[in-house]
Formats: C-alpha cells, structure tokens, sequence
C-alpha cells in the first residue's frame, strides 16, 4: 500500500481510488499541507446535496482535526507514514474513515477539555469536538481508526446526487 | 497578513481575517505576541471577518488570553459569527473569555 504513495507533488492526486461500492479512498502523507486537499475531496462529494453551511462546517472540522490527529499522534508526523481516509455516502449520510499506522491510543482516557481544570489545556480538545459535531462516532479496538458519520439533512430526506 | 490592528477610544482593537487554524495559527499570534511583549492592558479581538477556527485557533486564541492575564491585561472577543461562537460555548470556551455581541458593547464595556 505504501509504494503507492510518492512524496511529490503529484502524490496527493495519484492516492485517491474510487470503488464500485462507492467508496472513495484518499491516502495522504503525514503533513499538513495535505489536510486541506483532503478536506477539500471530501466537500466536494457534497456539492449539490444542498447541505446547509452549518454541517459544512462541521463536516470540513472534524475532518481535519481527525487527519490531524492521525498525523500527530498516530504517525508523529513520519512523512513515510500514511493517513488513509475513507468516505461513502450512503442515503443521506456522509460516512468518513480516518486511519493512521500508529499502534493506537485510547481514545476513552482522553482528558475532559471542557473541565474547568483542564480548559486552559490545549489537549483533547479536537476529539471532543469531532464527538459533538458529528451524529455518530466510533473508534477500532486498536485505536488508529476512526469513522465519523453526518446526517446531511436536517429532516432526513433522501437526497440523490 | 491576517490581523490588522487598530485603535479606538484608546483600545486597541485587532481585526482577524480568514482562517483561524493549524496553518495561520502562527501567523495570527505574531502580532498578539508583540502587543503582550509591551503589555498592552486591554484588547479587543474583533472576529467578524473569521470565517473558520479549528482546535489549534481555539488554543491559540486561549494562547493569547493566557498571555494576557500573566501582566492583569484584560482581552475581549467581539463579532463572532454563530457558527464560531457555537464553537466556543460546544468547548464550554465561553466561560474562559470575554464573548461580546460587537465592538461598541466592547468598548463600552472596557471604558
């Protein structure tokens, strides 16, 4: 999986795979720059699904705050190391997987951010907010995935691309 | 640059556009870092022209308070699009800083 990805220019466009399911699969080095390309991939599939500008939001925040914690703290920011990401749209959801190749962490002992002890603190913070703002959140058991799901409708309606 | 800054009533005010995130965090603090170095008392930080802030501008954001409140300087944020303020009261941020509706409740506030 790993040889596929080139660290040039071009290494971003060269990592996006299509399959018949529908699911698009986006493998970025581990840097910054590439967060926003990323994001970006991910909104454009919204385009036309008159998703209002709140979800949008949410949508393009949570998604990077996921790439960047897998970039971080999942790969330590080793450009060798990828972040796969993974999104499908199923009805009128948005679903978004984010793979880094650490060896996990325990997303359930991350400190409460919005304690008064810890809200000078500027950790923990991003996971809580992809907790809040998306409508369903889970990690694997080994803790270096996490897929992300976002009603795009407020009322529920199917909505065809 | 993404913060211009300004003066009213004596106050000084900073004017932040764009992006508040991991990229133009650094960018955005620059300026801050200058007034803090020269203990400026009391800024305003108006956030009208802030179209998105991700968990590193929130840091730096409390960064800059922090900053502030090590000399007794008092900072207010004014302006904030609902969406950011969602933010800022989701993180229970709100409580941490000074949130005005805009510059003249600002300032009125300050004086």
């Amino acid at each position: 999986m790993q040889g596929m990805i080139k660290l040039d220019p071009l290494a971003f466009i060269k990592s996006i795979l299509s399959s018949p399911s529908g699911k698009v699969s986006i493998k970025i080095p581990s840097e910054i720059k590439y967060l926003r390309k990323a994001s970006s991939k991910i909104l454009s599939a919204l385009e036309g699904r008159n998703v209002d500008e709140g979800r949008i939001f949410d949508i393009k925040l949570c998604i990077e705050e996921a790439v960047r914690n897998a970039m971080v703290h999942g790969n330590h920011f080793n450009k060798q190391k990828i972040v796969k990401i993974m999104y499908w749209i199923g009805g009128d959801t948005l679903h978004i997987e984010v793979e880094d190749e650490g060896s996990g962490f325990e997303h359930a002992a991350i400190v409460d951010p919005t304690d008064p002890t810890n809200i000078t603190k500027n950790s923990g913070r991003g996971v809580y907010l992809i907790r809040k703002l998306m409508d369903k959140v889970e990690y694997n058991d080994k803790g270096n995935k996490v897929t992300m799901t976002k009603i795009l409708n407020q009322r529920g309606n199917i909505v065809c691309p | 640059m993404p913060v211009k800054i300004g003066n009213r009533n004596g106050l000084t005010i900073c004017y932040v556009e764009g992006e508040i995130d991991i990229n133009t965090s650094p960018d955005v603090k620059k300026p801050f870092d200058k007034l803090i170095s020269s203990k400026t008392p009391k800024i305003i930080v108006n956030l009208s022209k802030v179209t998105y802030v991700d968990s590193s501008g929130l840091a730096t954001l409390v960064e800059i308070l922090k900053n502030m409140r090590s000399y007794g300087g008092k900072l207010k944020l004014s302006n904030m699009s609902s969406k950011i303020k969602s933010l800022f009261e989701i993180t229970k941020l709100e409580k941490l800083f000074d949130i005005v509706a805009d510059e003249e409740e600002a300032i009125s506030t300050f004086v």
